[in-house]
């Protein structure tokens, strides 16, 4: 039998590997993706504690995630966009001129 | 007061305006694309931000959220309980949708020749619209709802000047510590929702479960993660200073103003509804004050220390925005210490004079760029001999912030600090002190750079565009009056906070 | 009558008009604002008088005006909060005072048409305007109803001195004097605050009178026995009472405040005549009597005031007796008549202080306008040495002038004797009782003696014998304005003793004292403010020679009236001669120490230059390194941190992530090892 526990392991792990990779990656386009991972973990919890709970709360508002990071994504590849033409190039660190 | 009897669903109305607003423009843009009618777009901004002003204070005079053992309406609450109109719903839209009018009026004159007009008001609208839902959520689902409402357009109006690198950089910033932030708070709230099984606030409060004790508390701490980022307070600060200085002026003066009050009116609300001090305290076992206790000194800290030394007025304005943050973080740190109506309307009563103050200085800082006199503290060397009465507007702004008297500002802070003192806070109030005095400094620097140093340059004499000047004037004497004006002000303050923590 | 008080105010806004008119128009008036300030002046004397005559009629006028802050923390015995007003408190004593002042200020304002406008002064405008300014401040203090106010028109009538003693600002030694002036009495001022503090905040009220007056909730305090700031009620009267007492000290010039009063006389003489002898100065006397009552709490406070004031009497006088310049002579007498009156209150003798008060206001006034007529027959020249011989060439001046001079040397009947009599009697039938009192008294008493010596002195050596210069030998005329206030002054010196003959209506069983009636509201008056009142109110003992009041009333006489006469005696032998010559010579080192008023400035300069300015230095040189170092060092290691700090800023958005991703581990660790959420 699966339990809870299971499911929240799953999305911490899920969670740390998005956390991992906002951490490392230098391309834009693999952030957006460790972020979302991140939004993932997020949705598998919500889903299994909806199980748990027996309400669908969680279910629900897991959709409102998902809808949500789609616009999030709309709105951050648009900004990718107008960075790659600005600066040639989709590595978040080269926009470093504003500091300290 | 109410004329005419309305039903509850009216009680949303500054939102509706505001939405109504925006779907103003998006149709007006859609007619008619490569628009430049900048009277018609500032002009239907303004007037339906400040039409949503007007419901709102009606709303609060009325009595709206008002207890109806006094006389009131009571807190209506819409939508199942997602939704609930209130004092400090009401509040928070009055210091939104006054600081979405000044920025709306403001930006007539600096979008001027702008190539993307429509979009511009449309986003700060929609931006407006997300902040003053975040106001009157009741709810883990519609808080996160309207919080990416209020941070997707931000994003966009950070990033839109499409051609210049520090917008874009900052927007980029701005964007990334932003989608990693909402990751951070959506997984909190699927920990609290785990935890309780609830997304309610109230149904929250009441399903408090000791078994989950570790899981809730990384849930509240991840939370606290996505409003310290909505309101710049350390770590989740970083963006800001970036996005600040790269956004255009009136941007990045909406974005630390009303977005920040937006940031804290969650906070606010989440942490007096649904995590009640002493309760939440046996599950998790520790006080989540201690948080924000750490959060505010650090945050002051930091955000005074940074802008100390800064050589570009905006930047400054900007670690002193995360200053300010930190201030306001007194609201929810001294909680929990008998006094909660005070220390919380201390903190409501800064953040609605910062929303004027903090306001006017970045629009000051827009209508330097307009002028076109450069960034840094030397070049705005002797601007008083061209511009004497936007100067001045400065240096009260600079003196409010600062917290002198007789200003605004200098009476919310003291009432932050006598609040801190009852909460028996005496770090939190000592930190306040010397960041205060700390502040002076670099506050005082750029009013020295003001009146007293000679231009580096000969100067040709500057324009006075309207709008931005009707905006910092109007800020400039709100700072003034909000003086003998500020007993309605602080009771509407410690009346809303009471509302909550009571 | 009670209508009559309608016009209280106007007492004092006359005068203040008059200042303004001066002020405004002065320099385009015929008399450069002489006319303005008699109009004024004479408008509150005519409605001091009807003010008396009402209160003759058993008026009592106590009425707040203006309330300006009300404060709701309650004092320490009060329960309500403390109210600030301006208000007017009318009874017999401040009724006769106000008579006295515009009396006083209206004969002041006239001789300076003679001495002052007939001379070509420069400036006169702002004379009389400052003149105008002093006078309603005078009145203002004088009627006020409490202590407050009285504070706030003390201060102002300062500030007119301070004007005006520095009229002739382009000399030297004025504008010195001026300065030396304020500071001193602002010194006894500080403290003087400070008392109105303190007892604003310990009995929530600073009222003279009325049912909260401070004066019955000290009284309700003492009898309660309780404890106020830590001391118990009678200390903390007496600590209060001396506060206040500091600013009486330095207004009225007492010991050892009383060094600023004789370098006043660099001002014009009129205005030494009216506010360095008979108004100002009796400002702080005045306000002992205001608040006797208080005082009567405190027998520890009164045997100060009444100490200070006998040696302050003997004290000057002594050195009133070596001054070569006229004005010089008058100002010490000045000081030691005021210690007279101290001594009178201090030994409860309130009747007899304020009689003294008012007989030295008319005779004091009289003797400095007199040595004003003077100095324009010398041809501005104070040098008595200078002078002599005018006898004959002045008669007016002369016969007037006399008038003065026996009633300061206390020789029967003029009116300076009743009341010094009776301060005196009033001082033995104590010390009788006491030591401290009795030293006092003796004080007091041998001060008769040079009173009388330094007084005739300086009659003889300014009219008697051969003139010493040409000025004395062809004196500068003299006009109606200067003659007319002399001849009334001195006709008040002779009568004015029958106000109240002690002595003479005890021996002879009749009732002639009629301000002894009058202060103890035989006419009208409040209860709480009479001499009964007081009288019951003071612990004091008494006793008579031989058991007697006919015995002790005639040996006190007696001792006094024989050693004025000594004095007197003395000086004629010495001085009324043809050619007097210097007798200071005999007085050996003596001289020396009395030439330089017992080297007072010298001491007080000392203090300044040898005790302040180091301490200063020291505090300057503490605050240069020590302050200014850790301020500074605060500020340079701020500014360092600051730049250090914003590093964290390194612009790249990675290492935000990962600064992000610790801050709140760090937050989690904190707040999990706090809720032991890793167990």
């Amino acid at each position: 039998m699966i339990g809870i526990e299971h499911y929240i392991v799953l999305s911490m792990a899920l969670f740390c590997i998005g956390l991992f990779g906002v951490l490392t990656r230098r391309n834009a386009l693999m952030f957006l993706m460790s972020v979302e991972l991140m939004l993932n973990a997020a949705n598998i919890n919500l889903v299994a504690f909806a199980f748990y709970h027996g309400n669908i709360t969680g279910q629900i508002f897991a959709l409102f995630t998902i809808a949500l990071a789609a616009a999030e994504v709309a709105i951050g590849l648009g900004i990718i966009l107008v960075l790659y033409r600005n600066f040639r190039d989709v590595d978040v660190t080269v926009p470093s001129q504003m500091r300290w | 007061m109410f004329p005419i009897e309305l039903s509850e669903w009216a009680a949303l109305a500054p939102v509706y305006i505001l939405v109504l607003s925006a779907m103003v423009l998006f149709v007006f843009d859609s007619i008619n694309p490569r628009t430049t009618n900048r009277a018609f777009l500032a002009g239907t901004t303004t007037a339906g931000s400040l039409a949503a002003l007007a419901v709102a204070v009606w709303f609060l005079l009325a009595g709206v959220g008002t207890p109806q053992a006094d006389g009131g309406f009571g807190a209506i609450s819409l939508f199942d309980g997602q939704l609930v109109v209130d004092q400090l719903a009401l509040f928070f839209i009055v210091v939104v949708t006054v600081v979405t009018s000044l920025v709306s009026i403001a930006s007539y004159d600096y979008m001027k020749g702008h190539t993307y007009q429509a979009e511009y008001y449309t986003l700060t609208l929609l931006a407006a619209t997300g902040m003053a839902t975040m106001a009157a959520s009741n709810s883990l689902v519609t808080i996160f709802i309207a919080l990416e409402l209020a941070s997707l357009p931000s994003y966009a109006l950070v990033s839109i000047l499409k051609d210049n690198r520090g917008s874009i950089e900052g927007g980029l910033k701005y964007f990334l510590i932003g989608a990693l932030s909402s990751a951070i708070f959506v997984y909190g709230i699927s920990l609290v929702y785990g935890a309780t099984g609830f997304m309610q606030l109230d149904a929250i409060a009441e399903n408090l479960d000791a078994d989950y004790g570790p899981l809730l508390g990384l849930g509240i701490l991840m939370l606290i993660g996505g409003f310290a980022f909505k309101t710049a307070s350390v770590p989740f600060h970083f963006w800001a200073p970036e996005a600040y200085e790269g956004a255009p002026a009136p941007i990045a003066a909406f974005l630390s103003s009303a977005s920040k009050a937006a940031g804290f009116v969650i906070a606010f609300r989440v942490f007096t509804t649904a995590f009640p001090l002493e309760p939440t305290a046996s599950v998790i076992g520790v006080d989540w004050t201690v948080a924000f206790i750490i959060l505010a000194i650090v945050t002051m800290t930091i955000g005074n220390f940074a802008a100390a030394t800064q050589t570009n007025v905006k930047r400054m304005l900007a670690y002193s925005s995360v200053g300010h943050a930190g201030y306001a973080l007194i609201g929810l740190a001294g909680l929990g210490a008998g006094a909660n109506d005070v220390v919380m309307g201390a903190a409501l009563m800064h953040l609605f004079v910062y929303g004027f103050m903090n306001t006017g200085a970045f629009l000051f800082v827009g209508l330097a760029e307009h002028w076109g006199v450069g960034r840094t503290f030397e070049d705005y060397n002797g601007l008083s001999a061209k511009a004497p009465i936007a100067c001045v507007a400065m240096t009260v702004f600079m003196f409010s912030l600062a917290g002198i008297p007789p200003f605004g500002g200098f009476f919310s802070k003291y009432f932050l600090f006598t609040a801190s003192i009852d909460a028996g806070l005496l770090f939190v109030a000592a930190a306040l002190v010397i960041n205060s005095a700390l502040s002076l400094y670099y506050y005082s620097r750029l009013v020295k750079a003001l009146w007293i140093e000679e231009p580096v340059l000969e100067r040709e004499s500057l324009s006075q565009p309207v709008g931005l000047y009707a905006a910092i004037v109007f800020a400039a004497v709100m700072t003034v009056v909000v003086l003998p004006g500020f007993g309605p002000v602080a009771d509407a303050a410690v009346d809303a906070a009471a509302a909550v923590v009571a | 009558m009670e209508e009559f008080f309608t016009y209280a105010p106007a007492i004092a806004l006359l005068p203040l008009a008059a200042f303004v008119v001066a002020l405004v128009f002065g320099d385009a008036m015929p008399k450069k604002g002489a006319i303005a300030g008699i109009f004024a002046t004479a408008g509150s004397l005519g409605l001091s008088l009807l003010m008396l005559a009402a209160v003759a009629s058993g008026e009592v006028h106590h009425e707040t005006y203006y309330e300006w802050a009300v404060g709701d923390t309650a004092g320490h015995t009060a329960a309500e909060g403390i109210a600030f007003t301006f208000g007017i408190l009318i009874d017999p004593l401040s009724a006769l005072m106000l008579v006295i002042v515009s009396l006083i200020a209206l004969l002041v304002h006239v001789f300076s048409l003679g001495y002052m406008n007939a001379e070509g002064e420069k400036g006169l405008p702002r004379y009389y305007a400052e003149l105008g300014l002093f006078t309603f401040s005078m009145l203002a203090f004088v009627f006020a109803d409490n202590l407050l106010m009285a504070f706030m028109f003390f201060e102002l009538v300062g500030l007119c001195s301070y004007l005006l003693i520095g009229f002739w600002f382009r000399t030297k030694s004025a504008p010195s004097a001026a300065k030396k002036a304020f500071l001193v009495t602002r010194f006894g001022d500080y403290f003087f605050l400070v008392g109105v503090v303190a007892i604003g905040a310990t009995f929530g009220t600073l009222a003279f009178a009325g049912d909260g007056s401070f004066v019955a909730e000290a009284e309700a305090a003492l009898d309660g026995g309780e404890t106020l700031f830590g001391f118990d009620a009678e200390t903390w009267i007496t600590i209060t009472g001396l506060l206040v007492l500091g600013g009486v000290i330095g207004k009225s010039a007492q010991f050892p405040l009383h060094t600023w009063l004789p370098d006043a006389m660099e001002g014009p003489t009129t205005v030494s005549a009216l506010i360095h002898a008979a108004t100002m100065v009796a400002a702080g006397v005045y306000l002992v009597a205001r608040m006797f009552g208080y005082y009567a709490l405190s027998p520890s406070a009164l045997a100060i005031i009444a100490f200070v004031g006998g040696f302050t009497a003997l004290f000057a006088a002594t050195m009133a007796v070596v001054k070569d310049d006229i004005k010089q002579v008058l100002a010490y007498s000045t000081i030691s008549q005021y210690g007279y009156m101290m001594l009178g209150l201090g030994v409860g003798g309130y009747v007899a202080g304020v009689f003294h008060l008012m007989n030295h206001a008319f005779f004091k006034a009289l003797l400095f306008l007199g040595a004003g007529a003077v100095i324009i027959l010398m041809h501005h020249e104070q040098d008595m040495w200078k002078m002599g011989g005018l006898k004959n060439k002045a008669p007016v001046t002369y016969y007037t002038f006399l008038a003065g001079a026996l009633a300061l040397a206390g020789i029967i009947p003029f009116s300076g004797f009743w009341s010094k009599d009776e301060i005196l009697y009033d001082a033995i039938i104590l010390g009788l009782e006491s030591n401290v009192f009795l030293a006092a008294y003796a004080m007091g008493l041998l001060a008769v003696f040079f009173t009388g010596f330094y007084t005739f002195r300086m009659v003889f050596l300014t009219f008697h014998g051969e003139p010493r210069s040409d000025a004395a030998e062809d004196p500068h005329g003299i006009g109606w304005s200067v003659k007319a206030p002399l001849v009334v002054l001195g006709v008040l010196s002779l009568v004015a003793g029958v106000a109240n003959l002690a002595p003479v209506g005890k021996l002879l069983d009749l009732d002639i004292m009629f301000l002894e009636g009058w202060l103890d509201g035989e006419y009208g008056g409040l209860e709480e403010l009479t001499y009964g009142f007081y009288g019951d109110m003071l612990p004091y003992e008494t006793a008579l020679i031989g058991g007697s009041e006919e015995t002790t009333l005639l040996v006190a006489a007696a001792l006094s009236l024989g050693l004025a006469f000594s004095g007197a005696g003395l000086a004629w032998k010495l001085y009324n001669v043809p050619e007097p010559t210097e007798h200071t010579q005999r007085l050996g080192g003596a001289r020396d120490v009395l030439r330089s008023n017992y080297y007072q400035d010298e001491v007080q300069v000392w203090l300044a230059e040898g005790v302040t300015l180091p301490v200063a230095r020291a505090a300057d040189r503490f605050d240069q390194t020590v302050i200014d170092g850790v301020v500074n060092g605060v500020s340079s290691v701020s500014l360092f941190g600051s730049s250090w700090l914003k590093r964290i800023q390194t612009g790249l958005v990675t290492n935000y992530a990962a600064l992000l991703v610790a801050g709140f581990i760090g937050l989690l660790l904190v707040l999990g090892v706090y809720g032991g959420w890793f167990l």
